[in-house]
């Protein structure tokens, strides 16, 4: 047993342990430590496939902010909000209903899959080591896989506005005349809203004012 | 930079570009001013009360995309041997552009029925519209799409989209309920078929439906290295996935409730053009990836699974849809059924080169019968006095005959009587699969579609045989030039099919796949 | 592989090694001797709730939305920019056009207020 097969076995393990607190806790915050736990085990796996790039995102983006993401939504609707929903009898045999029926199907493709009577897997050459390299990414996403990559411009656009859409709820109204906020402000009317309403002093009022300082 | 490239994406490449310039517009236009009790006060929201122009311009920018995929298709995607590198990712042939032909057609006259519907249900969000315009453009890399890379990442851009225009009507239970039921399940399919992709990939080492298909082309010989019980996983896992899309029996529990929880345009969308693409792309992956002999035959293959998929379908949905009392939920179970009957045409797709162009047909028959059917409910209905019920509807061919007859020749399409488009689509689905010998689908598919004309025919029974009784909530029909244009070109549409079907037949026929 | 990024595990498996013995050592050897007083909670005030109906505005979930979107942009534009020549002017056409959408992205979501916490 090689260095290499130990590090995979304890990333899988892992990874799995991680999976399995994800589905099985209670808590919806546990869940979302155990997707983290999931999500490290999966970058070492990475890491051992020579994606180095591909580890680092994982944990950058998945750990940092998607799981982070995540927890903002549980504390949107309180970290309690799952309760309750497990005392519905009907609702727990749907579950474990379907979780089995799921379990069972999946153990006899797995059956089918490895017992066949000639199971043969596609052979994978063994990856060099600069396989996961930032420079081989960049080679691919901006070489024969460009297409993917400007689709996904339309991916991320669609979420922007989609998050505008979904987490603003009806816009509010204020007066015409008076900048709500700062970046109002900046794109419409004059600098400063209070100068707008006041006007300009007389010449009257700056002698009068004159007098009066002197 | 290639110019044939340039080219043969410019149906996607406008589209898109006007998503972006209407965003533009509609988070730097002129914000609206309140009239009536909060008058002088102005939104803090610069696309809010602008529904009617950014429907417009996304309107046009839709039928403009619609109208260069025409002029791609009389150029000749042949001739543009440039295009040839984007392949696998985006494959531009007539199929393509077929597909983006019906996309943006759907898209745009769903588009025009939000500037109608919006503003009367106080909906009126500008988010809607950018967000209609790019799912159209994820809906066309759906299906342009090859390979599973930018299949998945073009599924992802056209569901996100949708998602959000469900869920636009913020606080209301029955929006937040479809919007979620939708985003569970349909990410939930999404993954199913991602699974079935990672498989596939598993199996035969590629992600583009060419490879695959020649890998498991080399099953059976001794030199192969494919796993045929890991390619049969797959083939259930990618079919189920899509089955979401299309909402296929049994995996459509969420379309009655998603349907009609959402805003009545994007519940046209999702019927038109989401489902549209799922079919393109299940017809591209099916007849390339999965096109094996002995994979797309009777008793070893998908066939048996898609018409298993589409007699349920069939079945289930005729049968619960006539016992809806809510208009709205009766459409939501007829695009079920309808899906039922396009799948006669995929498993038709097997033996008879007919198979691909009737599906195609098909689909535009669907398209332009529903986008016409949800508009004329939309018509049907202001605010406060919408058209939910039968009874609802009672008399509503006395009072407003205009409204009616619209509404009555919609149904008739779906129904699929004679001078109608949707009688053709029938047909041709129907032949197709008698050429395939599939003469038990074709029989269950007619007694379906004589199943199918009770529930429609009995909303043109309440409108022009039953009286309203006495103080029973009445629909009015509301007034908005957006709904009566995309009305005029959905029935234009029609009629045009239904009584002329020649041309949209070649079409459809030059558009088909052949076996890769 | 593994000889590049030993430094890191071993630097991990230290770590890990000195926070528990901190965390667990400091229960083993330290006195302990609880009385009432010394449990409840400082001073004043009522015994604590807990954390049970905090919940957090909306505005964090958009807040961290935006923040991945753009994250994913960086990501992209990190091998961009490691292989800036050899990429060439395809690899900038590339770049420019994504950025571009971005930055429309960018000036929708400000212009509409979504970067603005009050409103």
């Amino acid at each position: 047993m090689t260095v290499g097969n130990v590090f995979f076995a304890v990333a899988s393990v892992v990874a799995l342990l991680g999976a399995f607190m994800t589905i099985a806790s209670q808590s919806p915050v546990r869940s979302a430590v155990g997707l983290l736990i999931t999500i490290v085990g999966i970058a070492a796996l990475f890491l051992m496939l020579n994606a180095q790039f591909l580890a680092a995102i994982q944990l950058i983006v998945y750990a940092g902010a998607v799981v982070v993401l995540f927890v903002f939504v549980i504390m949107l609707l309180g970290p309690d909000a799952g309760d309750g929903e497990g005392t519905v009898a009907r609702a727990r045999v749907a579950r474990y209903g379907a979780g089995a029926f799921f379990a069972l199907l999946a153990a006899a493709a797995a059956h089918l899959v490895t017992r066949a009577p000639d199971a043969v897997f596609t052979p994978f050459g063994a990856v060099d080591p600069e396989h996961g390299s930032v420079e081989a990414i960049g080679r691919l996403l901006f070489g024969s896989d460009v297409v993917p990559f400007e689709l996904a411009t339309a991916l991320l656009i669609v979420a922007v506005v989609g998050a505008i859409a979904v987490a603003r709820g009806k816009p509010h109204v204020r007066r015409q005349s008076k900048s709500a906020s700062p970046t109002a402000r900046m794109f419409h009317g004059p600098l400063m809203a209070r100068d707008a309403q006041r006007p300009l002093p007389t010449k009257a009022e700056k002698a009068a004012k004159a007098a009066g300082g002197a | 930079m290639n110019f044939d490239i340039l080219l043969a994406v410019s149906p996607i490449l406008a589209v898109a570009i006007g998503g972006l310039l209407l965003m533009l517009a509609e988070a730097f236009g002129k914000p609206m001013v309140l009239t009536g009790p909060q008058a002088g006060l102005v939104s803090t929201d610069a696309g809010a009360g602008r529904s009617d122009e950014l429907a417009l311009g996304s309107a046009v920018i839709l039928f403009a995309g619609a109208l260069i995929s025409v002029a791609l298709w009389k150029v000749g995607p042949e001739s543009l041997p440039g295009a040839a590198a984007l392949a696998p990712y985006l494959i531009i042939d007539r199929f393509t552009l077929f597909f983006c032909f019906l996309l943006c057609l759907g898209g745009g006259l769903a588009s025009l029925l939000a500037g109608g519907y919006l503003p009367e249900h106080n909906l009126d969000r500008g988010e809607f519209f950018p967000l209609l315009v790019f799912s159209t453009v994820g809906a066309m890399a759906v299906a342009a799409s090859g390979d599973f890379l930018s299949f998945f990442v073009a599924l992802e851009t056209m569901s996100l989209g949708v998602y959000c225009m469900i869920g636009l009507r913020r606080g209301n239970l029955r929006a937040s309920e479809a919007s979620l039921k939708y985003f569970l399940l349909g990410s939930f399919a999404a993954a199913l078929t991602l699974m079935g992709g990672a498989l596939l990939y598993g199996a035969t080492g590629h992600t583009d439906f060419v490879g695959i298909g020649q890998g498991i082309a080399t099953i059976g010989k001794s030199t192969s290295a494919v796993n045929a019980p890991l390619v049969l996983v797959a083939v259930a896992l990618v079919i189920a996935g899509l089955a979401f899309k299309i909402s296929a029996v049994p995996f459509h529990m969420w379309t009655p409730d998603a349907y009609e929880g959402a805003p009545t345009p994007t519940t046209t969308y999702m019927s038109v053009a989401v489902k549209s693409a799922a079919f393109a792309v299940l017809l591209r992956i099916l007849v390339i990836g999965f096109g094996d002999p002995r994979l797309a035959s009777w008793g070893t293959g998908w066939p048996t699974i898609v018409a298993w998929l589409s007699v349920l379908s069939m079945i289930v949905a005729n049968v619960i849809a006539g016992r809806q009392e809510s208009v709205k939920r009766m459409l939501a179970y007829s695009s079920i059924a309808h899906a039922g009957y396009t799948l006669i045409g995929v498993v038709a797709t097997m033996h008879s080169g007919q198979g691909t162009p009737s599906v195609l047909f098909y689909l535009l028959t669907y398209t332009v019968s529903t986008v016409g059917a949800f508009g004329a409910l939309i018509l049907c209905g202001r605010r406060g006095a919408e058209a939910v019920s039968y009874e609802d509807l009672a008399g509503l061919g006395k009072r407003h005959p205009a409204a009616a007859l619209a509404f009555s020749l919609f149904l008739l399409s779906l129904a699929g009587v004679p001078p109608t488009a949707g009688f053709f689509g029938k047909l041709y689905v129907f032949s197709a699969a008698v050429d395939s010998q599939l003469n038990v689908l074709v029989v269950i598919g007619l007694l379906n579609s004589v199943i199918g004309a009770y529930y429609y025919l009995r909303v043109m029974v309440y409108m022009y045989m039953r009286e309203p009784e006495p103080g029973a909530p009445l629909a009015t029909p509301m007034r908005s030039g957006f709904v009566v244009a995309a009305l005029i070109v959905a029935a234009v549409f029609v009629l045009v099919c239904g009584i002329l079907p020649n041309t949209s037949l070649d079409v459809a026929a030059a558009a088909g796949l052949s076996h890769g | 592989m593994l000889q590049t990024y030993l430094p890191m595990f071993v630097m991990f498996a230290i770590v890990l090694v000195i926070s528990s013995v901190m965390f667990f050592g400091g229960q083993l050897i330290g006195p302990k001797n609880p009385n009432p007083e010394k449990l409840s909670p400082f001073e004043c005030g009522n015994d604590s709730e807990g954390a049970k109906n905090t919940k957090l505005s909306v505005k964090f979930y958009l807040t961290a939305i935006l923040f991945v979107v753009f994250d994913i942009e960086v990501v992209f534009m990190y091998p961009w920019a490691t292989l800036f020549k050899t990429l060439g002017w395809n690899g900038f056409a590339t770049m420019f056009s994504f950025i571009v959408a971005l930055v429309v992205g960018l000036a929708y979501c400000w212009k509409k207020g979504a970067l603005e916490w009050e409103s």
